[in-house]
C-alpha cells in the first residue's frame, strides 16, 4: 500500500500495524532520497542533489499517518504492547528527524570532493548506509507477525554498520592527513557530512538492538 | 449469668465469622489478572469475582465446613464457644503477624493448628478424654499432608499446562500483533478461570464457615440459623470483595500490566483444579500457598530467574504456622480455664 494512493479518509481506517508499515516506507524512501543526492553530490551533479535533499526537507506526507496513528494508539484495545508500539513509532519519526537536520546541513554549502579515493570510500559508506535502512524497514514490518526473523535481520544491521564504522575511520584518517593547504569550510563540511551520516546509521543501529530486546521480551517461551 | 456470657461469645463469633468472610473477598487477590487484561470493566470484574466467592461460599463450602466444624474432632467431642473463641483470636493473632512479616499465610493453616492446639489442652484439662481420641487424627494428618501435596501440585499442573499451551499456542504467535490476538482469545478465557477459581476459593474458604459449623454442632446454631449465616457469609465475602478488596486488585492489576493473560489463565484453571479436588475431597487447602508454587511453577517453565532465599522464608513461616497457631491458642484456652470462664 503506498501512501500517495490513499486520501486522509481512507488513512484514518488503516490498522496500526499498517499505519506504521507505511511510516516506515514513507522514512526509509525518504532515506533512500538522502542517499541518492549525495551519490549526486560526489558525482558533482549539483542540481539533482539539491532536488534530492529538498524533497527529503519538504515532504511531510508522512504527518498524516503520525496524526492518525497518535489517535488510534491511545484508543487501542491493546493489552500489552502500546508502549512498545509507540516507542517503535518514535523511534522511526526519529529518523525522518536527523535525516532532514543532515539534509539542511548539507545544502549550506557546495563542497567538491578532495579526490577519488574519498568519493570512492564515501560510495561505500552510501552502500552500507542504504543496505541498513532497507533492512530496518523490513525488520520493522516483521515485529508483528515473527520477531524472531526480525531479530535475525537487525544482527545484519548490526554487522552492516560495524562495516560502516570501519569505513568511517579510515575516511577520517584520510581528511585529516591530506597533504595540501586545504580549504578549512570544506574540511568541516566533510567532517561532520561523515559524521552526520554515521550518526543516521548509530540510530538505525540502537532501533535494531530495540528490535532485539522486543524479540526477547515477548518471544521468551523458546 | 453464665448463660448470658456464652450468648455473648456466641453473638462475637458469629460476627467475627460474619468479618471474616468479609475480609476473605476484601484479600481475595482472584480476579487481579483479569482486572490488569482489561477485558471488562473494573466494576464487573469486581462483581465477578464477587459472585464466584458468594456461590462457592453458599453452594460449595458444606464438606469443609463440616470438617473443620466437627469432622477434625475426635468421637463425642464437640467446640464449647469459649474453645472456638480461643481458635479466632489465634488464628487471626498468627495472622497479623504474617501481614506485619509481609509472608502470605495461610489462614487454614493457622486455624487448623488452632483448633489442634484447643482441642489437645481441652483434653489435657478436661479429665477423662484422652489426647488421642480428641481429634481424628486420620483427618488431621490428611489435612496436614494436603497442605504438602497441593502446592506441590500447584507447581506441577501450571508447569505442564504452560508447557502444552506454549506448544500448542503460544509459540504459533511470532510476532507482537500475532502475540496480542492470541491473549486477547486468552483473556475472555480468563474470565472463565477466574470465576472458576473464584467459586471454589469461595467453597474452601473454611475459615468462617467452620466456627458457624462448630456453633451448629455445639447445638448454639439451629440448621435454619446456620444455612442463614451461610448466606450472609457469602454476601458478605461479595461486599468484601466489592467494596474492600477493589483496593488490593487494583493495586496487584496495575503492577501486571505487562502480565500476559494466558499466564493469568495458566495460573487460575491450575488452582481451581486444585481447590475443586480438595473441596471434594473437604479437605481445607490455602489458596495462598497454592498461588505461590503455581507461579513457581510457571517461572520455572518459562525459565525464568527464582528468589530461592525468599521462597525459603516464606517456607519457614509456612511451616511454623501450624505449630505456634496451635501453642498459642492452646495458652489462650488454658488462660480460659485458669480463669474459671471454662
Amino acid at each position: 500500500m503506498q501512501l500517495n494512493d490513499l486520501n486522509e479518509k481512507e488513512i484514518k481506517k488503516l490498522k496500526i500495524d499498517d499505519l506504521t508499515h507505511m511510516f516506515m516506507d514513507s522514512i526509509n524512501e525518504q532515506n533512500l532520497k538522502l542517499i541518492a543526492g549525495i551519490e549526486y553530490l560526489i558525482k558533482e551533479d549539483f542540481e539533482n542533489f539539491t532536488l534530492n535533499l529538498n524533497y527529503v526537507i519538504q515532504t511531510k506526507a508522512e504527518i498524516q499517518i503520525k496524526e492518525a496513528f497518535e489517535a488510534k494508539i491511545f484508543k487501542a484495545k491493546l493489552m500489552f504492547s502500546k508502549a512498545d508500539r509507540l516507542k517503535v513509532f518514535s523511534k522511526i519519526n526519529d529518523i525522518k528527524d536527523i535525516g532532514e537536520f543532515l539534509a539542511h546541513k548539507m545544502l549550506l554549502y557546495r563542497v567538491v570532493f578532495p579526490d577519488s579515493e574519498f568519493k570512492r570510500r564515501i560510495e561505500l559508506i552510501l552502500k552500507y548506509l542504504r543496505e541498513i535502512s532497507k533492512n530496518l524497514s523490513a525488520a520493522v514490518k516483521l515485529i508483528g507477525t515473527d520477531l524472531e526473523s526480525a531479530h535475525d535481520i537487525c544482527e545484519l544491521i548490526k554487522e552492516e554498520r560495524r562495516k560502516m564504522r570501519l569505513e568511517e575511520w579510515n575516511l577520517l584518517n584520510r581528511l585529516w592527513n591530506y597533504d595540501m593547504d586545504y580549504l578549512s569550510r570544506t574540511f568541516l563540511y566533510l567532517k561532520e557530512f561523515v559524521e552526520g551520516f554515521m550518526m543516521l546509521g548509530d540510530h538505525i543501529k540502537k532501533f535494531a538492538e530495540y528490535i532485539q530486546f522486543l524479540a526477547t521480551k515477548y518471544f521468551y517461551f523458546k | 449469668m453464665e448463660f448470658e456470657l456464652g450468648a455473648i461469645i456466641v453473638i462475637v463469633l458469629i460476627i467475627l465469622a460474619l468479618a471474616l468472610s468479609f475480609s476473605i473477598g476484601a484479600n481475595d487477590e482472584t480476579p487481579a489478572p483479569l482486572a490488569a487484561a482489561g477485558t471488562i470493566k473494573f466494576k464487573a470484574v469486581l462483581i465477578l469475582g464477587g459472585a464466584g466467592l458468594a456461590i462457592g461460599t453458599i453452594f460449595l463450602s458444606q464438606g469443609v465446613a463440616s470438617l473443620v466444624g466437627e469432622g477434625i474432632l475426635g468421637p463425642g467431642i464437640k467446640y464449647s464457644v469459649f474453645m472456638l473463641l480461643a481458635v479466632l483470636i489465634s488464628s487471626i493473632l498468627w495472622l497479623i503477624i504474617g501481614s506485619l512479616a509481609g509472608i502470605p499465610l495461610s489462614s487454614t493453616h493457622a486455624l487448623i493448628g488452632s483448633i489442634v492446639g484447643v482441642v489437645i489442652v481441652y483434653a489435657l484439662f478436661s479429665g477423662g478424654i484422652d489426647v488421642i481420641t480428641a481429634l481424628n487424627w486420620e483427618k488431621v494428618f490428611l489435612v496436614i499432608i494436603s497442605w504438602v501435596i497441593t502446592p506441590l501440585a500447584g507447581f506441577l499442573i501450571t508447569y505442564i499446562l504452560y508447557k502444552i499451551i506454549a506448544k500448542f499456542f503460544i509459540s504459533k504467535s511470532k510476532g507482537i500483533t500475532d502475540i496480542e490476538n492470541s491473549e486477547r482469545k486468552f483473556a475472555w478465557m480468563l474470565l472463565i478461570a477466574v470465576f472458576a477459581a473464584s467459586v471454589w476459593t469461595g467453597a474452601n474458604s473454611a475459615e468462617a464457615l467452620g466456627i458457624l459449623y462448630g456453633l451448629y454442632s455445639n447445638d448454639s446454631l439451629t440448621i435454619e440459623m446456620y444455612y442463614l449465616f451461610v448466606v450472609i457469609c457469602g454476601i458478605f465475602a461479595f461486599l468484601g470483595i466489592y467494596f474492600a478488596g477493589r483496593f488490593v486488585i487494583k493495586n496487584l492489576a496495575s503492577q501486571m500490566t505487562d502480565a500476559r493473560p494466558s499466564d493469568g489463565f495458566i495460573l487460575q484453571i491450575s488452582a481451581s483444579i486444585i481447590l475443586a479436588i480438595a473441596t471434594i475431597f473437604s479437605v481445607p487447602i490455602s489458596h495462598s500457598h497454592v498461588i505461590v508454587f503455581s507461579i513457581i511453577g510457571l517461572n520455572v517453565a518459562q525459565k525464568k530467574d527464582i528468589d530461592y532465599k525468599g521462597i525459603g522464608k516464606m517456607s519457614l513461616f509456612w511451616i511454623l504456622t501450624f505449630p505456634i497457631a496451635a501453642i498459642v491458642a492452646g495458652l489462650l484456652y488454658f488462660g480460659f480455664i485458669s480463669f474459671g470462664m471454662v
